[in-house]
């Protein structure tokens, strides 16, 4: 990575704009208000029950890590969503076509410093998140595999930026659709499960009217393995076989009724990491196809076309 | 140095390039001019593997450009008519940035940017904005870049656009020395006296083809050739019409108080002969010249469809 020049340019800029400190300071201020927030709410708890609640010190955990997730899932697409286009709107895209750089090279030299800003992120609140282990409950392996958590997330979502960066002639255009598929899939993919859901509940209290029967318990159906592709389904799952061990009321577990128990319910986070990993790399690849100079002329036809497609 | 043949490319239903054929010496400056439409761009985006041909062989340096794209990517340097500029890099770490493009880096990187700085007169803007440069140092930067990996062509599209007249002849001033340093420069313009005036050879595209091209000194002849005779008469100038209405090669005659415009199709022969009658009628001629062809002249004739045109050939 060192030797990509798209990569290298990219880390020189960023690192010069005043945006990576003041974001690392919203970031982090965002997080350490929570947390201590939350922990002098707990020790006020200590001094009025004089009684010490761990439970409350894993949901600091949970709430830090959740939240981090989610700026991590928003600030991901806003760093990749114009970084093709961007260049493209710049006709500096035309010019490194021109050179020996290869496509691959510019999508992982975008992605990749994407990637590290968000890593500097992570790391820079890796203390906030450790203040969980003043009170124990949280392991080294349970921290290694947010970390992970964070890592498959942040090149999901970017990837799936720089595949529309890629698409897309214009930024604007490019930020609406990649938002707009997280959304889809994020919320989407959620809503659709809770409405089959509460279809499936109102067929079965029909059921239960009409006979004495041992009823089935109410599913969303097959489209509960629509939720592998969502990012927040698996952090929650994640975080909530941390910290409640599984079985709570907010993951898929609601979804399933009597249709668990198979390899994938067994193994979800595992699952949906997988996944999102291999529809990352689908993403790096397709804007890879759509970079070549020919194929990124055509990928003009879905925004309105700038100069770069002038003839004269 | 760049010879294209049979090129074609249709844009749905347009035919932007019908069965273009080009060929650039090595060392020379070559004007590629024509209207708007005529497909200049695209002919240049095919060159430098921007565009698909539909049909066609581009050959740069005697390699396919058309079949080993890559390869060829050190054999040019592209300046397009947008500057492709970052304007949150210094000019130094712009320069570094497409020699790393290129594969060049450390020292070596390093010394070819300092050396093209200097040559293009940008030496001690290193530490600079590109954002602060001004239009025609800009254009200059994206010269030096163009030349970052040492090519032996360099294409321009329309480089001098939107400069002002200093920076337009610092500028051609700069390609006629890239030229005598054996470069071969094809640039394309709108301005066809700044042309006119560095480049040694040209070529005239119409409709998706090369209409005229060659040796500027020798296409300027040759429309010399076509050009009107202006006669200076001392007096009795309806006398000297009289005259010149018998003469058979005379086309046309235009009478501009004493000087006689006249449409002569005949060679230097012809010309002469055409004088010596004059004198023997005993009309005092002060002024027997060929007024001069430029490229304005042959651009016009060759490119205005609703006009009788004078197509010429580099054979003819």
């Amino acid at each position: 990575m060192k030797n990509n020049p798209v990569y290298k340019r990219e880390m020189l800029v960023r690192s010069r704009s005043f945006r990576i400190p003041l974001i690392i300071m919203i970031f982090n201020g965002i997080l350490a208000v929570v947390a201590l927030l939350n922990m002098y709410q707990s020790i006020a708890q200590v001094k009025v029950s004089g009684s010490v609640r761990y439970e409350n010190f894993l949901q600091l955990y949970a709430f830090v890590a959740a939240l981090e997730f989610m700026l991590l899932m928003f600030i991901m697409p806003a760093l990749t969503s114009a970084s093709i286009s961007g260049e493209r709107e710049r006709h500096t895209l035309e010019l490194m076509f021109t050179t020996k750089i290869r496509p691959v090279e510019i999508v992982v030299g975008k992605l990749m410093s994407a990637f590290s800003q968000l890593m500097i992120l992570v790391v820079s609140s890796l203390p906030i998140l450790m203040l969980t282990f003043i009170y124990g409950s949280i392991s080294s392996g349970d921290l290694m595999i947010l970390l992970v958590s964070y890592v498959v997330g942040a090149l999901y979502c970017g990837s799936l930026g720089i595949f529309a960066s890629s698409l897309m002639k214009r930024s604007t255009f490019s930020n609406v659709i990649t938002y707009g598929i997280m959304l889809v899939v994020v919320v989407g993919t959620y809503m659709l499960n809770v409405f089959l859901l509460n279809i499936s509940e109102t067929e079965i209290s029909t059921m239960a009217l009409n006979s004495g029967e041992m009823i089935p318990k109410a599913s969303s159906g097959p489209s509960v393995y629509l939720l592998l592709l969502n990012p927040a389904i698996m952090f929650a799952e994640l975080l909530e076989n941390q910290v409640a061990g599984g079985g709570g009321n907010f993951t898929i577990t609601k979804f399933l009724g009597d249709n668990g128990g198979n390899l994938i319910t067994d193994h979800w986070v595992f699952c949906s990491l997988v996944i999102q990993a291999v529809l990352s790399v689908l993403f790096i690849w397709g804007a890879v196809f759509f970079l070549k100079p020919e194929r990124s002329k055509k990928a003009g036809s879905f925004g309105k076309p700038t100069g770069t497609g002038r003839r004269s | 140095m760049l010879k294209i043949q049979g090129l074609k490319k249709k844009f749905g239903n347009f035919e932007a390039l019908s069965g273009l054929d080009m060929e650039v010496e090595e060392g020379a400056l070559y004007g590629f001019v024509g209207p708007n439409g005529a497909g200049k761009t695209t002919a240049i985006r095919i060159i430098t593997g921007l565009l698909k041909a539909d049909e066609g062989t581009v050959m740069i340096g005697g390699k396919d450009a058309l079949l080993y794209s890559e390869q060829v990517k050190n054999e040019f340097g592209y300046v397009p008519d947008e500057f492709g500029l970052y304007d949150n890099l210094k000019v130094w770490e712009y320069m570094d940035f497409f020699a790393s493009c290129y594969g060049l880096s450390g020292l070596v990187a390093r010394e070819r940017c300092t050396k093209l700085l200097e040559q293009v007169k940008l030496a001690g803007k290193e530490e600079f904005f590109v954002d602060s440069l001004s239009r025609g140092m800009k254009q200059r930067l994206c010269l030096a870049r163009a030349m970052i990996h040492d090519p032996k062509l360099l294409v321009l599209d329309e480089p001098t656009s939107g400069m002002d007249p200093r920076a337009r002849i610092e500028f051609k001033e700069l390609l006629k020395e890239l030229c005598a340093e054996g470069k071969t420069i094809v640039v394309s313009s709108h301005i066809l006296s700044e042309l006119a005036q560095m480049c040694t050879d040209i070529g005239i595209i119409d409709a998706g083809k090369i209409v005229l091209s060659g040796n500027m000194g020798e296409i300027l002849k040759k429309v010399n050739d076509s050009n009107p005779i202006r006669i200076q008469v001392v007096e009795n100038v309806w006398e000297a019409v009289k005259f010149l209405r018998t003469e058979p090669e005379v086309q046309t005659i235009t009478v501009e108080g004493n000087d006689i415009v006249v449409g002569f199709h005949g060679g230097k022969d012809a010309e002469a002969m055409l004088l010596a009658k004059l004198v023997a009628h005993n009309i005092g001629i002060c002024g027997f010249w060929r007024e001069p062809g430029d490229l304005e002249s042959i651009f016009m004739q060759i490119t205005d469809h609703d006009m009788e045109k004078v197509v010429m050939t580099s054979e003819e």
